[in-house]
């Protein structure tokens, strides 16, 4: 077990750069979910620490050993790729037994690893099996299996739940958090899915276009977005650009003036406002309230999401239980609502 | 051919229920779809039977015939020919140097071929990948006597070979007309048909297994010994079987870089036949390299196959 340093590394291509000086400690036995967009660089900064990418600049150091420029085949560490990557010519026993060959054990040894790693992951009955007789979420532990048998530093995991159904998915998501903990495995998990990382992580890496943009606790993230970038990335649907006017006022650009919880930031700013922080009913004296009319009514489950449109052209979305979950009678396309919130339940960020 | 002839069917059995579901739709209009289909696929089983079958089947009475000379073939049903080439050992040593000199060529074309395929697989980019194939098959398109003739001009005593390495100090080495020019000659022909087919069956190998393998420990060396070879190993045998046929079956190359003491069995067939005249001692060779040619590739396919078929199918 080891924590693992990321010296502003770089990856250039040619012309471009696909990882920016990122600099990141993962400590030991944390959990660190990369996320971004495709093209961010969390995947190609994920291979550049596996060692598949050579690194342009800076270092890497896993428990103060810099291993930069080893192969991938003398760092010991686990990496779970998206498809698996199982070895479809070898039976289940056979791709777990692998890397624990590759270390030369002794074969009593090799079998009573092999069997406790498929334990471990409840799969001992499937041994002799084909990979490609396996479902989506039999292979992912199988391959999640072969890549903790053999006891590695760090453990990298390359978007592991994209290729499973949602039901699988939130059930993978459990075991590798579970397995993580149990262990006490650095690991280091690619994510595109916002809901993915602020579950499974102890800390979130957001990353935009090879930087860092904005990291912390899942929910430093999700309650705390620092850039227009990170909030919309985090589900806020609500961004409305304007100017400060005055301590605690904010100007929107369609005209209303709102308050807001005092910050010492200026320049082009947005409002970030949760569709969930909106009340559409509620009237209390110190929030804010603007009059505005239900425009679109989208039932989904849980929740309905309301489209108000304000007089002025401001368009947002309210979100409130549905019925089924006892919340309050839907409301009707047409319908005047009073779009209220609390001062303190907007964000503001930078434009 | 083959394939208009397969699709035919295919499509107007697509097409039929729709025909007979609209009412104004005559009777009997789905037959007279289906027949034109199946009529397609007339002129390719013809074709096969007349041009391959029919041919084979005559060569073989042929090899049952009994030569006289000065009046050729003479009608009758006797293993005489078969029989002359186990007793005579000339024509075993030819098969024997048509086999080494086939099984050399086709080693050498794999060990050579598949670091090209593996090259091109990983490494080259797409843009440059359609060139460099392009560039490996360029030599097919040239006619077999010119390039062996090419051979020749590099190869011959005081050719381009010879040539070069007495520019800086080494004795001419005698090469034309010798089995190692044979090789080298066969080895240029066939190397294109091993990289393109083994590219074709790389190009399928995930390169995130050889990634997963490497992240386990494995060196290069060892993540192609267990993961990339036996992967590939459908690719290697179909490129092996096919540079192997082709090499058993050389004509052009043995006897023009091979010279008229050198021999191999498509050649003596050649002789045979249109030398000496005798057809019926000529078929009986061909029917034996082929014999030979068919078992040795079946066997190494169905030893092959036996491996691979459990995670295969």
């Amino acid at each position: 077990m080891s924590d693992v340093v990321l010296q502003s590394i770089v990856k250039r291509y040619d012309a471009m750069t696909a990882v920016d000086h990122v600099s990141l400690t993962i400590g030991e036995g944390e959990l660190v979910a990369l996320l971004g967009p495709s093209g961010c660089g969390k995947t190609t900064t994920l291979r550049m620490v596996g060692g598949f990418i050579p690194v342009t600049e800076g270092r890497i150091l896993v428990g103060g050993r810099d291993l930069t420029h080893l192969p991938p085949n003398k760092r010991n560490m686990g990496f779970g790729f998206q498809n698996y990557a199982l070895f479809p010519h070898m039976s289940v026993a056979e791709n777990v037994a692998f890397g624990l060959e590759m270390r030369k054990l002794p074969k009593a040894e090799i079998g009573a690893k092999v069997k406790t790693a498929l334990d471990r992951v409840k799969l001992s009955h499937l041994a002799e099996r084909l990979p490609k007789q396996l479902s989506g979420g039999q292979q992912q532990r199988v391959a999640l299996a072969r890549a903790l048998v053999i006891e590695p530093d760090v453990l990298l995991l390359d978007e592991p739940l994209s290729n499973l159904d949602a039901q699988l998915r939130h059930e993978m998501k459990t075991e590798i958090r579970t397995l993580q903990q149990q262990l006490g495995i650095t690991t280091i998990f690619v994510t595109h899915d916002q809901d993915e990382a602020l579950s499974v992580a102890d800390r979130v890496v957001l990353m935009r276009a090879g930087k860092i943009e904005q990291q912390g606790s899942p929910d430093d993230l999700f309650g705390r977005p620092a850039s227009r970038f990170a909030a919309e990335f985090m589900g806020v649907t609500n961004l409305l650009p304007g100017e400060l006017a005055g301590v605690g006022r904010f100007r929107l650009a369609s005209g209303e003036e709102v308050r807001v919880h005092p910050v010492g930031v200026g320049g082009d700013l947005s409002l970030a406002l949760r569709p969930e922080r909106l009340a559409l009913d509620a009237d209390e004296p110190d929030h804010n309230a603007l009059p505005a009319v239900v425009d679109l009514a989208t039932y989904r489950g849980l929740v309905i999401d309301y489209r108000v449109a304000t007089a002025s052209g401001l368009v947002l979305i309210a979100r409130r239980p549905s019925p089924a979950v006892g919340g309050p009678a839907p409301l009707k396309p047409g319908q005047p609502v009073r779009v209220s919130w609390h001062p303190d339940a907007g964000t503001l960020v930078p434009a | 051919m083959t394939s208009s002839a397969s699709s035919g069917p295919a499509t107007s059995g697509a097409t039929a229920p729709v025909a007979t579901a609209s009412p104004p739709a005559p009777r009997g209009r789905e037959g007279r779809r289906l027949a034109p289909a199946y009529g397609l696929t007339a002129p390719a089983t013809i074709f096969v039977l007349l041009a391959l079958i029919g041919p084979l089947a005559l060569m073989f009475r042929y090899s049952l015939n009994r030569f006289v000379p000065g009046q050729m073939m003479v009608e009758a049903l006797t293993l005489d020919n078969y029989a002359r080439f186990f007793a005579d050992s000339f024509y075993q040593e030819v098969l024997g140097t048509t086999l080494w000199i086939s099984a050399l060529s086709t080693l050498l074309c794999l060990v050579a071929g598949f670091p090209v395929a593996y090259f091109l697989v990983r490494q080259a980019s797409d843009k440059w990948k359609g060139r460099l194939l392009l560039l490996i098959v360029l030599p097919l398109l040239m006619g077999n006597a010119v390039r062996t003739a090419a051979w020749m001009v590099i190869l011959g005593d005081k050719g381009l070979f010879n040539a070069v390495i007495g520019a800086i100090g080494i004795s001419p080495v005698k090469l034309m007309y010798t089995p190692t020019a044979v090789v080298i000659g066969l080895v240029s022909v066939l190397l294109p048909f091993m990289i393109v087919t083994l590219q074709s069956v790389i190009e399928g190998i995930d390169a995130n297994l050889e990634s997963a393998a490497q992240s386990l420990g494995a060196s290069h060396l060892t993540v192609l010994r267990r993961v990339v070879l036996p992967l590939a190993l459908p690719g290697i045998l179909a490129g092996t079987m096919l540079c192997f046929i082709l090499s058993m079956n050389a004509y052009a190359t043995p006897v023009l870089i091979g010279g008229p003491s050198f021999h191999m069995m498509a050649p003596t067939v050649y002789q045979q036949v249109a030398k000496a005249m005798n057809w019926p001692f000529g078929a009986a060779l061909a029917f034996v390299l082929m014999a030979v040619t068919l078992v040795l590739t079946t066997t190494a396919n169905v030893l092959v196959q036996r491996r691979y078929r459990r995670w295969s199918e």
